[in-house]
């Protein structure tokens, strides 16, 4: 069944359209991939799907509710998590206070603790850090804080953006590993990535997009077999 | 001039005392300031408002204690502070900092307008005194004041207890720090920033009616007070809420000593030096602020 649906979804900045009809869904617990070139439209639909930008057509669906006009929070206290590009974080907080308000969600406060504990286990580098400030840490922190804060939403859906951009390969690796914890503990994931590579190796389905639109889909495997893809998207 | 060091303590005592009612006048500027980057042109109007709901309150009681009156006046414009977010400044909060500007013009312009048309511009006075009381052997101390500036501490206390140790106060700190990030963790950014423009005004409403149990006042008390306040914002750091309270103890300090040695018509001339010369060489103010 899928948890996220989204229906020719059109969107852009002020006259500029960026989203041409982009019908997507995910399955519940399942680990998605979403990949495509820069400028293709990745982060536009994670933001309008978020609600950060208004969709000019289309729907979303969640869990089978129509949710394409809601506010971000309202999306958020639902269980609709988004991990934004270049982390976002609240700087002047400590990394403590940015997971209590990662725990914002009515429903995600009851888990505090069970949340924490799993956050600090898949990062102990966060553990160390607790009370430093935010915006002092590394970048490779920094991005292990924006999925951490992501997680004590407790979300049902959690969408990652660029989750590798600036990282070592070393960080990239860790980061990834950790993704499939988040399937372990039934959390369906999207992952918007410019590492192709990686993102088709790690996760089970994968959609394509290129000029706002849907160009491919299918699973992850088979689509890193693709004549096209791996012209265009592996550089093989 | 001969010093006097009993009158110079006791200018300085006085002009500490009132520097920390002006600091809370400015914490209410730079509170919204620092949350949404608006600058409240109706601060002035406002305080000069609250001094009247002061007055009014009183006399439409009953009441001989303007205190009452004055935690009513408080109370009240935490709501009209809210109002005048969703009415005026929400619709142009993503614009350009001159859209809001005008907006928050506006508003003084409208209120100017009804409070002349209401009360007209005659002065009016909080008929209402604790007497005095006696500092250090001979320093003598209205206690009005007195109690005006520790009313003032008590509520810079309030409100920094409120930002760093409750939840909706964690949750004005996560806008000021990042809007759209504070969204996405599912904090409903519009009433938080709704709440901060209210408690912005409810700051200023606090002063004006402090500063009402010490001073007559007119309608148009506001305008001085409102320039005050953003010279105790900049010199303890726009944005920076708790720095407003050191702000206006140095302001006090210069309104205290400088009519010792010069005409009272100087103050300003260094204030506004002062304030001109922060703005040159530490434009984030002495105790650091929003950039």
């Amino acid at each position: 069944m899928a948890i996220l649906e989204v229906h020719n979804l059109e969107s852009g900045y002020g006259e500029v359209q960026i989203l041409w009809g982009v019908d997507m869904a995910l399955e519940q617990g399942r680990l998605t991939a979403l990949v495509g070139a820069n400028g293709a439209g990745k982060t536009t639909l994670l933001r309008t799907i978020m609600g950060l930008i208004r969709p000019w057509k289309g729907q979303v669906l969640f869990e089978g509710q129509d949710i394409s006009h809601l506010p971000p929070h309202k999306k958020a206290d639902m269980g609709l998590v988004l991990v934004p590009e270049g982390r976002q974080l609240f700087t002047s907080m400590t990394v403590m206070e940015n997971l209590e308000m990662g725990a914002t969600p009515r429903r995600a406060r009851p888990y505090f603790q069970r949340n924490l504990e799993l956050v600090f286990e898949m990062f102990p580098r966060l553990k160390e850090r607790q009370n430093q400030k935010a915006g002092t840490m590394s970048g490779g922190e920094r991005q292990m804080l924006a999925v951490a804060r992501g997680l004590m939403a407790a979300p049902k859906v959690l969408m990652i953006d660029e989750m590798s951009l600036g990282l070592a390969p070393v960080l990239v690796l860790q980061l990834f590993e950790s993704l499939h914890k988040l399937r372990e503990v039934g959390i369906t994931t999207l992952l918007v990535e410019q590492n192709v590579h990686m993102a088709l190796a790690v996760t089970d389905y994968a959609y394509v997009l290129a000029h706002g639109q849907v160009e491919l889909q299918g699973p992850s495997r088979e689509l890193a077999k693709d004549p096209h893809v791996q012209k265009a998207y592996l550089g093989i | 001039m001969a010093l006097d060091w009993t009158t110079a303590l006791s200018f300085l005592i006085d002009g500490l005392m009132l520097g920390f009612v002006f600091g809370v006048a400015a914490m209410g500027l730079t509170l919204i300031w620092g949350v949404m980057d608006v600058i409240n042109l109706a601060h002035g109007p406002l305080i000069a408002l609250a001094m009247f709901g002061v007055y009014l309150i009183m006399n439409f009681l009953g009441l001989s204690n303007p205190y009452p009156a004055l935690l009513l006046t408080t109370l009240l414009a935490l709501p009209v502070g809210m109002g005048i977010y969703y009415l005026a400044v929400h619709r142009v909060i993503d614009a350009p900092h001159l859209s809001s500007l005008l907006a928050t013009y506006s508003v003084n312009m409208m209120l100017m307008g009804v409070m002349n048309a209401v009360f007209g511009g005659a002065p009016r006075n909080i008929d209402f005194s604790l007497g005095s009381i006696t500092l250090f052997g001979d320093i003598v101390v209205p206690t009005a004041r007195l109690v005006a500036a520790l009313a003032a501490v008590l509520i810079a206390a309030a409100l920094y207890f409120f930002l760093y140790r409750t939840r909706v106060g964690r949750y004005i700190r996560a806008v000021t720090d990042n809007r759209d990030a504070a969204e996405l963790v599912g904090v409903p950014s519009t009433t938080i920033l709704a709440l901060s423009f209210g408690l912005g005004v409810l700051l200023a409403a606090f002063a004006g009616g402090l500063i009402a149990t010490i001073f007559p006042f007119t309608i148009f008390d506001g305008g001085r007070y409102e320039l005050k306040s953003f010279v105790i914002g900049v010199l303890g750091g726009l944005g920076n809420p708790i720095g407003s309270l050191f702000g206006g103890l140095i302001l006090g300090v210069i309104e205290g000593l400088v009519p010792m040695f010069l005409e009272t018509s100087w103050t300003p001339v260094i204030e506004f030096g002062l304030f001109v010369f922060i703005l040159l060489v530490r434009p984030t103010g002495l105790f650091g602020g929003k950039s």
